[in-house]
């Protein structure tokens, strides 16, 4: 899964180089390994690496077109022949060469680019679109949310002099920009030097919904989504979670980073200190995201220095946002027991069992690795070592979405919908 | 009534047709630089005639003058003031509505009406420093740091650069910007010999914009409701700066996202300043004033600029709702009389304007010029939306064509936004190029989202100048150099 960033300065006195840059660094939580940064000229020229520095160098022009993808995404970028023409989409996606092929020949012919991409996108059959952004040669960008909209695209500008399009509010913020619009299923955005269009374009894939972990997990707590603040909405889980607990606990302690609003919501509720329990080594790195299992745990093991004498002797509630495998909190488990030495561990998951894998390839889940789907509760009890494990319910996620307006893809949790039914 | 109206914009049509309304029978008369369709009916219709002349040319505009003998003119914009139009009209004996040259140097000149407003120490002064060399601006840019930079002459609304500054690891781009762009605004600015300082740097204020506009005699000072004008280009407020693409009004007197007290706040200190000035350049305002202003964090309602004239589309928005006689508003004043006059307006109807443009406005004028434009204007007239001409030509072949600006402004009025929205949307559809060339509007304009989002933007700045304002902070932006001391200087950066 890839994110997105494109930045138009209206004034060609800009140089985005370091403003790509900085943009990039803040979209580093939803994926770090893979980065792309495109740039008009004669020919679209791309740049493509592994680190930040050497790639957004590249972006020395006044519009830029970047993508974040994880090291499994192979090709989130298409260009033509002639290279007039480059599409970057979120997801590896087997009709970019048909838009490709669109703006590149109306291009060529002079013809309306926005139309003919729009004319394009509503002619693809079924399947479900990733968002998708267009750089021509001339410097002409085309920023397009999917109409499944499974992940969000927002729409920024800078004084004015930059228009700024993005994955994720906190790459506006960071770049000291305002956050003007959250893009609409299927809403795009043409912008040339003197011109920006503004459409919409349905296709066949149909809604389906902001996916769940979006703001479970990926998003960062400072993100606004589609309207919703991720904080927010996640310490409402959290608090929604505390209604689960019925023993004695003397602590609550998140999973680091992403439940650390979890706990501090479902601390507030049931009026318990809530503590700080582990520290991280070498920046914050989100485990979840690999997909070697051996980098995975490295990452787990790095963000997980205990802090002995707040837990030691304590009952602990521990609330993570979620579990797919269960390896987090198995190691969070043995630490806490073996390091620390905690009496009792009783573990609150933020979301329902996950029973399914993901049929849009937005999140990676494996359907035999799923802990949730194989094993039964009391396996999974003595496994992860745990006195007792509460998981929200699919009524409880859809009455929290619902009260934010929100409608939540819910199918890796064996519904189709959370939330406001549209 | 003979009324001479000088200029050839939408501003001028709006008063024309407010104008025409009057009761005092005006057979009206336009001076203006091209062939404005609009306009030229207006006065047809109005029993006057139309004459095609430089406005900004004392002597051209008196002979018009001499020729109509008016009982009143009415001077629409700045540049005419600028070079004096104003004043050659009544030293022959006119009764003139409009700001002579030496008041309307609060409009031409930035530094003049910042100047005034520290030396009267009026409310809502923004810290600034202006320029006449290049390499004295280019020295201390260097070190500034959230700034706005400014042509120092009014240039059409046209060359602003806001750089947002809060943000340490971004400066030293930002401050290579700043450079490049001072050489290039002195080397723009240098085609204004009417002008010492060339350009302005302010402290950079964020919040809510509207515009006040007054009608003033000298001595009595009559608001008008406050409007909001929308000056990036492109939707979602994004893009280049434009001379206005659209303002709301109502309902009433003031903005859903403005107080009644932000409201007098601003009306006070816009009769301040009209008073500091004229006893600054001795002589007397008649005519109308407006304040751009900014509802800040800093100090609440903030002066961002001032204008000797209505405001462009502004005055729009005034066409459907206002229910006394204009034409005898403006003729009290341009006779000193304005004590005691009264305008009614419609406080139900809330007024929704959108300006249609040719792509290439405002960066390209030229590639947006002389393209072909068609109204269908009985179609906005179904809708009870009103049709304003604006930047179009009528040539000999009968067709019009785009003069490089907003070419027309759609007026619209309702019950309610959502009303006037609907309407307005579907009225910008009725104007159309006929070779093809993109025309861009706001379709933002007026919308739910819009309107929303800028009351909570005024909502977040409210608690903060709200709670500056209970410890005496207004205005006050303190800055600690260790080993220097504490200064009074937002114009600072992070690069040293």
């Amino acid at each position: 899964m890839g994110s997105l960033l494109a930045i138009y300065a209206f004034d060609e006195l800009w140089n985005l180089s370091n403003i790509v840059r900085y943009g990039l660094l803040s979209l580093q939580h939803r994926g770090s390994q893979n980065y792309i940064v495109c740039t008009p000229g004669e020919r679209v020229e791309c740049f493509q690496g592994e680190s930040i520095d050497e790639v957004s160098r590249g972006a020395s022009k006044n519009v830029a077109l970047a993508i974040i993808g994880n090291g499994s995404d192979d090709v989130l970028v298409e260009t033509d022949s002639g290279r007039a023409v480059a599409v970057a989409s979120e997801r590896q996606w087997s009709e970019a060469s048909r838009v490709l092929q669109a703006v590149s020949s109306s291009l060529a012919n002079g013809g309306d680019i926005a139309s003919s991409f729009a004319k394009a996108l509503s002619g693809i059959g079924d399947g479900i679109t990733p968002s998708i952004a267009v750089l021509t040669k001339r410097g002409e960008l085309i920023v397009w949310r999917s109409t499944s909209s499974l992940s969000p695209l927002v729409l920024g500008s800078y004084g004015f002099d930059m228009a700024i399009a993005t994955s994720e509010s906190v790459a506006v913020d960071i770049l000291g920009g305002e956050v003007k619009r959250f893009l609409k299923p299927g809403e795009g955005v043409y912008i040339a030097r003197h011109l920006l269009k503004h459409f919409t374009v349905p296709t066949s894939g149909g809604y389906r919904g902001l996916c769940t972990f979006e703001l479970l997990y990926l998003a960062r707590h400072d993100a606004v989504v589609d309207g919703t603040s991720v904080y927010e909405f996640r310490k409402l889980l959290g608090k929604e979670l505390a209604k689960y607990l019925e023993s004695e606990v003397d602590v609550v302690v998140g999973v680091p980073e992403t439940a650390l609003p979890y706990a501090i919501g479902f601390a507030e509720s049931v009026e318990k200190p809530f503590e700080m329990a582990f520290v991280a080594t070498g920046g914050r790195k989100r485990s979840m995201l690999y997909s070697d299992p051996f980098e995975k745990i490295v990452a787990i093991h790095l963000k997980m220095n205990p802090i002995r004498r707040a837990l030691e002797g304590k009952r602990v509630a521990l609330i993570d946002d979620s579990m797919v495998t269960g390896s987090t909190i198995k190691t969070v488990s043995q630490i806490l027991r073996f390091r620390v030495g905690v009496p009792e561990i009783h573990l609150f998951i933020a979301s329902p069992p996950l029973v399914m894998q993901c049929p849009f390839n937005v999140m990676r889940l494996d359907m035999k690795s799923l802990l949730a789907a194989n094993l039964s509760e009391a396996l999974a009890k003595d496994y992860l070592e745990v006195d007792s494990l509460h998981w929200l319910s699919k009524e409880d996620i859809d009455r929290v979405a619902s009260r934010f307006g929100l409608k939540l893809c819910g199918r890796c949790f064996g519904v189709n919908f959370f939330g406001c039914a549209k | 009534m003979r009324v001479l109206l000088i200029g050839s914009g939408g501003r001028e049509h709006a008063l024309a047709k407010l104008i025409r309304r009057s009761t005092l029978e005006p057979r009206l008369f336009v001076a203006m630089d091209y062939r404005n369709p609009g306009l030229e009916r207006e006065a047809v219709e109005a029993g006057g005639r139309w004459f095609v002349v430089h406005t900004v040319s004392p002597a051209e505009v008196v002979k018009v003058a001499e020729e109509v003998s008016p009982d009143l003119v009415v001077v629409g914009p700045e540049e005419p003031q600028f070079h004096g139009v104003t004043d050659a009209l009544r030293e022959r004996g006119f009764i003139v509505f409009g700001a002579g040259s030496r008041c309307a140097e609060v409009e031409k000149s930035k530094v003049f009406a910042r100047s005034l407003m520290w030396k009267y120490g009026i409310y809502g002064r923004l810290y600034f420093k202006a320029f006449t060399g290049v390499e004295e601006a280019r020295r201390f840019i260097e070190f500034a740091g959230d700034v706005v930079i400014k042509p120092a002459r009014q240039s059409g609304g046209k060359g602003v650069k806001v750089l947002k500054d809060t943000q340490a690891y971004l400066s030293r781009d930002r401050a290579e910007v700043k450079k490049t762009y001072v050489e290039k605004l002195f080397s723009e600015m240098e085609k204004y010999g009417d002008i010492d300082y060339k350009i302005i740097v302010e402290q950079r204020v964020e919040g809510v914009e509207y515009t006040s506009m007054t009608i003033t005699d000298g001595d009595a000072v009559l608001p008008l409701p406050l409007v909001q004008d929308h000056p990036h280009a492109y939707e979602f407020d994004i893009g280049p700066e434009t001379g206005g693409m659209g303002s709301i009004q109502g309902p009433g007197w003031v903005l859903p996202f403005i107080t009644k007290e932000e409201f007098s706040k601003t009306v006070e200190v816009v009769t301040q300043v009209l008073k500091a000035l004229q006893s600054e350049v001795r002589d007397v305002y008649v005519g109308a004033f407006a304040g751009q202003m900014m509802l800040t964090g800093i100090w609440g309602p903030t002066v961002i600029e001032f204008y000797s004239r209505f405001g462009d589309p502004e005055i729009s928005n005034l066409v459907p709702i206002v229910t006394s006689d204009f034409l005898e508003v403006l003729d009290r004043a341009a006779r000193r009389k304005l004590a005691g006059a009264k305008l009614s307006i419609d406080e139900e109807r809330v007024t929704v304007v959108k300006a249609v443009a040719p792509a290439g406005y405002p960066d390209d004028r030229k590639l947006a010029s002389g393209h072909p434009i068609h109204i269908d204007e009985e179609g906005v007239r179904e809708l009870g939306c009103e049709a304003l001409y604006a930047s179009v030509e009528l040539l000999g072949d009968g067709v019009m064509y785009s003069k490089g600006s907003r070419v027309f402004e759609i007026v619209c009025s309702g019950g309610s936004y959502g009303e006037a929205y609907e309407r307005a949307e579907r009225a910008v559809t009725y104007v159309r190029s006929l070779d093809g060339w993109p025309l861009f509007y706001r379709s933002d304009i007026g919308s739910r989202e819009l309107l929303e989002d800028r009351i909570r933007t005024a909502e977040r700045v409210r608690t903060i100048y709200s709670s500056r304002g209970r410890r005496g902070l207004l205005g006050k932006v303190l800055v600690w150099v260790p080993g220097e001391g504490i200064s009074d200087n937002p114009l600072v950066g992070f690069v040293r």
